[in-house]
């Protein structure tokens, strides 16, 4: 795969409107060199945008990191990046910016990103979002990554809230019980504009995925609706706020027929982080059936269906240990809000 | 305790919020012609992935079936082989492939042998035991053409196309006949065994992202429809072009030709795309309603006037030097098949009544493209001082399946400057721009929607036939004339100067892919 990489701009400025005007040159390629045919011929083309992205990091070091996301997450998702930095020291109050254009070729198609960093210091920390709108590119969806575990309490999450479309947290961050039930809160606010995207529940759609398959056959089917339990086997290791909404998401999903299914958490020092086990228990007239999806290593999940003492089917399949830009990209192409989402995270949190 | 509800659930509610295609029932799918090239260039490739991707059912199954001497161990690996070397997604990933490998097993015999029809019935019988295929079955003819009658025909005589629970499918590669004739001997010959819904015919090329975006583009865009008519297309120029040329088809293509070849199938699928109207909805039947209508309204061809045909000869392409048609491998040295056409049609109906169709397919030609072209009408009177309305390019809306898949407009805009003049710039839309992920390939799709039971993207027999009617009418006028001196054009060049003079004396050219 060719990269280019060029930076068309980075100079530092405390001004929206002189922030603006660099982002029209960098956007439009009319910088030095203006009048030449390259040049030209870049003005004349219309250049692919699909989203408004604002990312909130915390300090410094943490900016390199999430820069470096960014960087290979605009190679599937062109877009204009506004990476925030809000520092509430007691420094003297200090806005700085940074603008730059990033252009790869890839596979032969040249693909152009905006970023602005926006580091603030003092008063202007806390009113960031004022500086955020008037650079977003109209009419594209806006979303707001929050790496980390968001500051709930921080006036500048409501007000970047307002004017996002979707909030992207990652659970698996650290989130506690306290920080799901403030996440649900957030997504259940009246009047609400942004939904609520979560790269752990995006890590979850193969677990989701190879559940439903198993129940894809009418014969069983018939056997979804007598489930009496369900065990899920996690790392004791960190958050467990995936083995939560897994379990909620199962729990959630039978709710909506009258059918409550108790969920069996299982910790366990021996088994790496995240979830690692999913058994979905069965029974009635139809007698009794489990049927098992075991992550191991090397990205598989093996799946098996035992019905009484027989086992009838096996597979391996691939289970993506996917990256954050990738989490990310997914989360960016779904619309509006996640009922599903919020439904099994309301469960996880019963 | 859970409490156990009192009437079956309708649907799987595990799937809802799952953005992804239901999974097909478990089913054994037999394949004839396992040892061939299609096999393993893209059937075994492409149910790698979709395995790899959890798309296909536990217990699904494969029966190669061929008469190549081969074990089963030696089939499995082979297709291993095949997948490595294939598969658009590397590495393979070994632990996958073995759990697909698992189901895969071999019959060898002659397709004509009714006894290896038993063996075959047995082992399907295994697998709906076994791997709880329940009895489910595709069969995909990867076979020369020749064969497919006689696979037909025992599959029904055997009882296999019949025989117990569960659904049967019949995959029939192109090309589907030969003419009409025996494109209606072939399709009785199915309908005496399968149902019209249970035949799926493929064109690879309704499964490509790109041909299904033209829909898309279309149908989802409200500001394209209202000017996708007479009113406001001035023409449409619908190529597909290869610059390779027959490689080792030599014996194929002398019975084949660029008419067969490509006219009967992707140029007519990509016009009937370009010209039909909104279907109500995306089903199967809704769909190719509206294509067939496009089928049956072509105008009666003047195949003197309206069609070109072209043999390349020696040439340069791409900056290396390429025999002639009649020099290549299992080529008549004096050949007088096309290698080229270009034909001029117009549709009888309200939205393109006396708009003209440029279509054009060639080899050998200088680049690789696939490209659909609606040239919009001028305005009809420039108010700007000094530039005639002739000077400017007219708006050209580009749609290019392949390569650089995407989109461009060609807009005039004004030149910087204290005096008004005009220029044609493009604006471009790289589908891969905004969408930069891997494409699965067309034939994971279509697979996938076979086992579905959606044959949207397929071809229908009506369908069929009427491109074969379409391609009579040009061979029989063909026939009433003697051939062009060929070669015609050199490899390298966009067709033989006749192809050009079609288009230009109507007062156009040909766009440039």
């Amino acid at each position: 795969m060719k990269q280019n990489h060029s930076e068309l701009s980075a100079r530092t400025f405390v001004d929206v409107h002189a922030i603006q005007e660099e982002l029209d040159q960098v956007r439009w390629g009319l910088h030095d060199g203006a009048g030449s045919e390259a040049a030209q011929h870049a003005a004349a083309e219309a250049r692919a945008s699909v989203l408004n992205l604002i990312a909130v990091v915390g300090n410094e070091p943490e900016l390199g990191e999430i820069s470096s996301v960014l960087d290979r997450l605009s190679i599937t998702n062109p877009s204009r990046t506004l990476i925030l930095l809000a520092q509430h020291t007691r420094e003297a109050d200090k806005l700085e910016a940074e603008v730059s254009a990033q252009e790869r070729t890839e596979s032969g198609h040249r693909v152009s990103t905006e970023r602005v960093i926006l580091h603030a210091h003092g008063e202007p920390a806390r009113h960031l979002a004022s500086l955020a709108a008037p650079l977003l590119i109209p009419d594209l969806p806006v979303i707001l990554w929050w790496p980390g575990r968001p500051q709930f309490d921080n006036p500048l999450f409501d007000d970047l809230c307002e004017l996002a479309d979707r909030l992207v947290v990652d659970t698996d961050e650290g989130f506690d019980d306290a920080d799901l039930t403030r996440l649900l809160e957030v997504a259940r606010r009246p009047k609400a504009r942004a939904s609520i995207g979560d790269l752990n529940w995006a890590r979850l759609i193969a677990w989701r995925h190879v559940a439903a398959q198993f129940f894809d056959m009418p014969a069983m089917l018939r056997r979804l609706a007598q489930i009496h339990g369900v065990s899920v086997f996690h790392g004791r290791d960190g958050s467990t706020a995936q083995a939560r909404l897994l379990g909620g998401w199962i729990r959630s999903r039978m709710a909506t027929v009258g059918i409550d299914v108790p969920i069996e958490f299982r910790p366990d020092d021996s088994l790496e982080h995240g979830v690692r086990r999913f058994l979905i228990y069965t029974g009635g007239d139809e007698g009794p059936a489990r049927f098992s999806m075991i992550r191991h290593r090397g990205g598989r999940l093996s799946t098996h269906i035992r019905l009484g003492d027989q086992d009838v089917a096996e597979r391996t399949v691939r289970l993506e240990s996917r990256a954050i830009e990738e989490l990310l990209s997914i989360e960016l192409t779904l619309p509006g809000h996640d009922v599903l989402f919020e439904q099994a995270l309301d469960a996880a949190l019963r | 305790m859970a409490q156990a509800v009192t009437t079956p659930l309708s649907q799987n509610i595990l799937r809802d919020g799952l953005i992804l295609p239901r999974t097909p029932d478990p089913a054994a799918m037999v394949i004839f012609g396992a040892s061939g090239d299609l096999t393993a260039r893209k059937l075994m490739p492409a149910l790698y992935n979709l395995a790899l991707n959890r798309y296909l059912p536990s217990g699904f199954s494969v029966i190669g079936v061929a008469d190549t001497a081969l074990t089963e161990d030696e089939y499995r690996a082979h297709m291993e082989q095949a997948v490595q070397k294939f598969s658009r997604t590397q590495p393979v990933d070994r632990a996958v492939w073995q759990s697909l490998a698992e189901g895969i097993s071999y019959v060898r015999m002659p397709f004509d042998d009714e006894s290896g029809y038993g063996r075959l019935a047995a082992e399907l019988d295994r697998l709906d035991r076994e791997r709880g295929t329940a009895g489910n079955r595709v069969f995909y003819l990867a076979t020369a053409p020749q064969f497919f009658s006689v696979i037909i025909n025992r599959l029904g005589s055997s009882g296999i196309a019949k025989a117990g629970e569960g659904w049967k499918r019949v995959v029939v590669e192109k090309p589907f006949g030969n003419d009409l004739k025996s494109a209606q001997g072939l399709n009785q010959a199915i309908h005496s065994v399968f149902t019209e819904q249970q035949i799926f015919r493929i064109d690879h090329y309704l499964g490509k992202e790109t041909v299904q975006n033209v829909l898309v583009f279309r149908f989802a865009n409200g500001i394209f429809e209202p000017i996708w008519n007479r009113r406001y297309v001035d023409h449409i120029q619908i190529t597909v072009a290869e610059d390779i040329g027959i490689e080792r088809r030599g014996k194929y293509y002398e019975s084949s030709g660029a008419l067969r070849d490509i006219f009967q199938n992707h140029l007519l699928q990509l016009l009937s795309i370009a010209a039909m109207e909104a279907p109500p909805n995306f089903d199967a039947d809704s769909v190719r309603d509206e294509k067939v209508k496009v089928l049956k309204s072509i105008h009666p061809i003047d195949v003197a006037k309206d069609v070109i045909r072209g043999q390349y000869g020696p040439g340069w392409v791409g900056g290396q030097q390429v025999p002639g048609y009649r020099q290549e491998l299992n080529v008549s040295a004096t050949s007088t098949t096309e290698t080229f056409v270009a034909v001029r049609l117009k549709i009888d109906n309200w939205r393109w009544a006396e708009t003209p169709f440029y279509l054009r397919t060639g080899k050998r030609l200088p680049s690789r493209a696939s490209e659909i072209v609606i040239q919009f009408k001028n305005p009809p009177h420039l108010p700007f001082a000094k530039t005639a309305v002739e000077e400017l390019t007219p708006n050209w809306l580009v749609m290019r399946i392949q390569p650089h898949e995407g989109a461009s407009l060609k807009i005039a805009a004004k030149i910087p400057g204290p005096v008004m003049r005009l220029r044609t710039v493009n604006m471009d839309f790289f589908y891969g721009s905004s969408f930069m992920v891997e494409s699965p390939d067309a034939y994971e799709r279509l697979v996938l929607d076979c086992m579905l039971g959606d044959a949207t993207l397929f071809a229908r027999e009506d369908e069929v036939e009427r491109a074969w009617g379409l391609v009579d009418r040009i061979e029989a006028g063909w026939a009433s004339q003697s051939p062009p001196p060929y070669p015609n054009y050199a490899a390298g060049e966009w067709g033989p100067p006749e192809a050009d003079a079609l288009i230009e004396q109507d007062g156009r050219r040909w766009r440039r892919p």
